[in-house]
């Protein structure tokens, strides 16, 4: 840039002090060389997904860490704590109900993101080890939700999460030891929630960090893939850097999930049932909507019996992750136009109206189970 | 650099349409937050149908008070909803503009006439408010007719015994599949009379001549405003405006409280009024004193009775009197 | 071809220059152009087409000088160098810079066997700054994971409310848990309890008294057969709801659990549903005045063997 001046030929004074890093740090060449990776075919919508994620995470965290001000994770107050962010302390509620809609915001964008990499075919050569590292940051991502949920201690949590270890402990031969480890003991209590707590906001989001953090880098390594059409001169007349235009694009991403988090705030506050008893009363255990696919599921026939729940909670799901994980090195073609890869779409299609339909077919049940 | 004067009228449309929906989404979500904080808007159980309705405009915009009125429909309450829709009309002029000139200069090679953004507008909102109740009434009809279909095909003997859990299942999938597929179709046709009538709007314009580089750095520039420090001035200072509105709004505590923790109602006490109290006083006095005369009058006369029986008696009863003149005296002086 | 910088450059006829500089296709990553200085009239840019063959020091163009010449002339402001922007795969495609930079190798690494046994050493060393804290730690998390089991009978109530057979009624009883460094709490439970008529009875039992051991297996409890009273646990075994007495449209009256739809008969057996095995019963006495106490165990969900936990 030029700041070119008749008047005076010395640098100011925050010119000088920047010059004084640079010639350390090598701050300029650092900072083009982060932001100036030219995207082939340009930047476009359908890559914001990624940037969503750990915008996501970022709010989740400072969210979760103001949170954690009033919030006590025993089980004489943690309740308590949770309904006095709700009830009494200015705005709780809204952060809370953020914090809440938030992780339902990441699981979707989670979603948006696996489909938009598979369906771009951006996990083929030479993309394996990020798919790789992506599949275990959506299983963090899920274990986020799912140790989460238990903290409010109300009988929605309380329930969920038994019914959720009791099903890993089907598991043969580790089954019994993880659930134990979980829950701290035979049965849920106080051991479950510290636990619950330490992997909430210690464990996993030191493993997310991480592993974000090798996801990005192994990205950079690989460039973006781009787009899986186009001529060689479309593509060269559109190709424009990360910054600013797909850092605009990502930040307008932002912008929308953030607004849509708190409208969604506002309509449905984060409300807690009563505090957990042992006896669930008159509640029906419920997780999360992200797992009521799984939930429904279970209650098919076929799953009836121990190793039929293990089959369908463990089995069946371990088994589809598998595949995804060995999706790179089965699918070898490079062609990556997702309309000359009939069975990836149709199983794309399968997989996402299967989980639909599983998912809706558990909220209808509801009606049926008195 | 493909040939896009064949492209079909449903791929237009949908090019057209999803883009400029995406373009002014953010900015209509933005005002539909703050009316949400003002508590203006209240949306009822179909949140996600309603929500999209309102903000898919502009095709929405005018269908959706003909389905909330003619059908009884109804998505929500609060003066909020029809102010976002008055907001939905310049923006999706404004973001119609913008997307038709991208287009046209990427694929069609023409040149945006003036006012295309309008023009279509006007063109898209009259199509969807006629054609959408349509739609609403063959999908509703279709996905009533398919649920109870499938139900009776349940209560049927020879299905009678399969389990809650698969019935629900594949009910669902045998009517969700019918529903959908109808849906498509009349979106289908939907896109394809909105396709029509965005090719009739590009018969009239002129050839755009520059390569396609130059075209592309047109519309890629038309996006950076002439005057970026007062353009960008301008969106920081509303953004201040909002969050300011925002934050005097937000409720402070929440809006669905618990049972474990409503707050007390607290009872306004009646305003104080002195002059009122004033008079009501005076006369409560006045009342009292009268009564008193009266008392002492009857005990005058019983005195007087009394004199005959015995000195004393009246001495004290004259004593009596005379204390009973005494405290009555003051008394009214007090207040 | 990979031109290395500051090689000559020959067209057809005659020499023309060196190469200044080379520019590269960010998509395909190959060498497309290299710049020409032609001797000071004005730097060339010219297509890789125009390159018949590159040595390590000379590049020989199929054109003469007078075609090369009458290219347009190089504009360096069209260009970024590969600093100032990132190009993925850069190194593993282009090799031009011109020959190695050396720095001497120090004697003592030249050893390998130095090398070798030092890097061993220091995982050695790492591993056992490791390996004392794993026992402990396991431990440490271990800890609270295998109770022993309390086997104190609980007085839960009186028989008198049981007013017909082979109806499950409900009794809910506090127990005292004290769990880690929390205080001692009242924890509400429940059992199923049922006055059983001798089918039902028949059913529970199959003929033999139920036999209750702890973790050594010396016998803690014996529920006789003959006894007209079964207890059942609150807990469905699929996975530990709390279930109900209830009438089914096709089933008559039966336990039904609401989580997932497991229904058992009076006698605790399996009709429907994912439930692994039967309703588990509790040890139980009856006094002769109807008082009632159990011994509250629980039991693993969602295993066909019973494994007791608690």
């Amino acid at each position: 840039m030029q700041e070119s001046s008749s008047t005076s030929t010395q640098p100011t004074a925050l010119e000088k002090v920047i010059a004084f890093v640079d010639e350390r740090v090598g701050l300029k060449t650092l900072q083009a060389k982060m932001l100036n990776e030219p995207v082939p075919g340009g930047s476009r919508w359908a890559y914001i997904f990624g940037s969503i994620l750990l915008f996501i995470f970022i709010m989740q965290a400072v969210t979760g860490i103001f949170l954690m001000f009033y919030y006590v994770p025993t089980a004489d107050h943690a309740y308590a704590s949770t309904q006095y962010i709700i009830h009494d302390v200015d705005y709780g509620w809204f952060l809370l109900s953020y914090h809440f809609w938030g992780s339902t915001a990441m699981v979707v964008c989670v979603f948006a993101h696996m489909s938009q990499v598979f369906l771009w075919g951006a996990y083929k050569k030479p993309r394996e080890l990020i798919w790789l590292v992506g599949l275990a940051l959506f299983g963090l991502v899920m274990g986020f939700g799912f140790t989460g949920y238990l903290l409010p201690w109300d009988q929605r949590a309380y329930w969920a999460t038994t019914v959720g270890v009791e099903i890993m402990d089907k598991t043969p031969v580790v089954g019994d030891f993880m659930a134990r480890f979980l829950k701290g003991g035979p049965t849920p209590g106080q051991m479950t929630l510290s636990r619950f707590f330490v992997i909430h906001v210690m464990i996993l989001p030191a493993a997310l960090m991480g592993l974000a953090g090798l996801h990005i880098f192994l990205f950079r390594k690989a460039g973006p893939a781009g787009p899986f059409r186009g001529s060689v001169e479309e593509l060269k007349v559109k190709s424009d850097y990360f910054f600013p235009r797909q850092v605009w694009k990502d930040i307008v991403g932002m912008v929308t999930v953030f607004l849509s988090i708190c409208a969604m705030a506002f309509w449905e506050p984060v409300v807690l049932l009563e505090e957990a008893t042992p006896d669930p009363g008159d509640y029906h255990p419920e997780p999360e909507w992200y797992f009521l696919f799984l939930f429904q599921m279970l209650r098919l026939k076929i799953f009836a019996g121990e190793f039929g729940q293990f089959l369908g909670a463990v089995a069946l799901p371990g088994a589809f992750m598998a595949l995804l994980a060995a999706l790179p090195f089965i699918d070898r073609d490079p062609e990556r136009n997702i309309f000359k890869r009939p069975i990836a779409l149709i199983g794309w299609i399968v997989v996402m109206a299967t989980i639909l339909i599983f998912t809706v077919s558990a909220i209808i049940n509801r009606e049926f189970l008195d | 650099m493909t040939d896009q004067e064949t492209t079909s009228p449903v791929k237009l449309a949908l090019k057209l349409l999803w883009f400029t929906f995406w373009t002014g989404f953010p900015i209509k979500l933005a005002f539909a937050l703050l009316f949400l904080a003002m508590g203006i808007i209240n949306f009822e159980a179909r949140i996600g149908l309603g929500f999209l309705m309102v903000l898919a405009s502009p095709v929405t915009v005018f269908a959706l008070p003909i389905l909330m009125m003619g059908l009884d429909s109804h998505i929500g309450e609060g003066v909020g909803i029809g102010l976002l829709f008055l907001l939905c009309i310049p923006i999706d002029i404004w973001a119609y503009g913008v997307v038709a000139r991208t287009y046209f200069l990427d694929r069609l090679r023409l040149e945006p006439p003036d006012g295309i953004g309008l023009s279509l507008w006007i063109k898209t909102a009259i199509i969807g408010a006629l054609y959408l109740p349509i739609l609403w009434l063959v999908v509703g009809f279709t996905t009533e007719t398919g649920i109870s279909t499938a139900h009776s095909l349940f209560e049927t003997e020879m299905l009678k015994w399969v389990p809650i859990a698969e019935r629900i299942g594949i009910e669902l999938t045998l009517w969700g599949t019918v529903s959908t597929a109808v849906l498509l179709v009349m979106l289908l046709i939907g896109l394809s009379i909105i396709g029509r009538v965005i090719r009739s709007a590009t018969t009239g314009a002129q050839p755009a001549q520059e390569n396609y580089q130059r075209r592309v750095m047109r519309w890629d520039l038309m996006r950076v405003p002439a005057d970026q420090g007062l353009m960008l001035t301008a969106f920081a200072g509303t953004g201040v405006v909002l969050s300011l509105l925002f934050w005097s709004a937000l409720p402070v505590t929440t809006p669905h409280p618990h049972e474990c923790c409503k707050k007390p109602e607290v009872k306004a006490q009646p305003p104080y009024k002195p002059l009122d109290a004033l008079n009501k006083d005076e006369k409560l006095i006045t009342q009292l004193t009268a009564q008193l005369d009266e008392l002492e009058k009857k005990k005058a006369e019983e005195g007087t009775q009394g004199k005959n029986k015995g000195k004393g008696k009246a001495g004290k009863a004259a004593e009596a009197k005379a204390d009973s003149k005494a405290t009555a005296q003051p008394a009214p002086k007090k207040p | 071809m990979q031109p290395k910088l500051k090689s000559k450059v020959r067209a057809a006829d005659r020499e023309i220059g060196e190469v200044t500089r080379v520019i590269m296709d960010p998509l395909s990553r190959e060498v497309s152009h290299i710049v020409v200085s032609m001797n000071g009239s004005g730097e060339r840019q010219v297509a890789m087409a125009h390159v018949q063959s590159v040595s390590d020091h000379l590049v020989e163009l199929r054109s003469a000088a007078s075609e090369i010449l009458a290219l347009p002339a190089f504009k360096r402001e069209d260009f970024v160098t590969t600093h100032e922007v990132e190009i993925a795969h850069l190194e593993e495609n282009i090799h031009v810079t011109p020959g190695e930079v050396l720095v001497p190798f120090p004697e003592l690494e030249k050893s390998v066997k130095r090398r070798t046994f030092f890097m061993n050493f220091t995982h050695a060393i790492g591993f056992l700054i490791g390996l004392p804290i794993a026992y402990p730690v396991l431990r440490y998390l271990m800890k609270p994971m295998y109770q022993p089991f309390d086997n104190s009978w609980l007085k839960i109530g009186n028989v008198g409310k049981i007013k017909q057979e082979d109806i499950g009624v409900q009794f809910k009883y506090k127990k005292k848990v004290k769990e880690a460094y929390m205080p001692e709490a009242e924890i509400e439970k429940n059992v199923w309890i049922l006055k059983a008529t001798p089918a039902v009875l028949e059913k529970v039992y199959q003929g033999k008294d139920m036999e209750f051991r702890d973790a050594t297996g010396m016998s803690v409890w014996v529920n006789k057969k003959e006894v007209p009273y079964i207890a059942f646990s609150g807990k469905c075994p699929h996975l530990g709801c709390g279930y109900k007495w209830r009438q089914h449209k096709l089933l008559g009256q039966v336990f039904l659990c609401p989580c997932h739809l497991s229904i058992y008969d009076a006698a605790g057996k399996v009709l429907d549903g994912p439930a692994p095995r039967p309703l588990d019963a509790l040890p139980i006495k009856v006094s002769a005045s109807g008082d009632v106490q159990i011994v509250d165990m629980e039991f693993k969900a969602g295993t066909k063997a019973q494994i007791r936990i608690v």
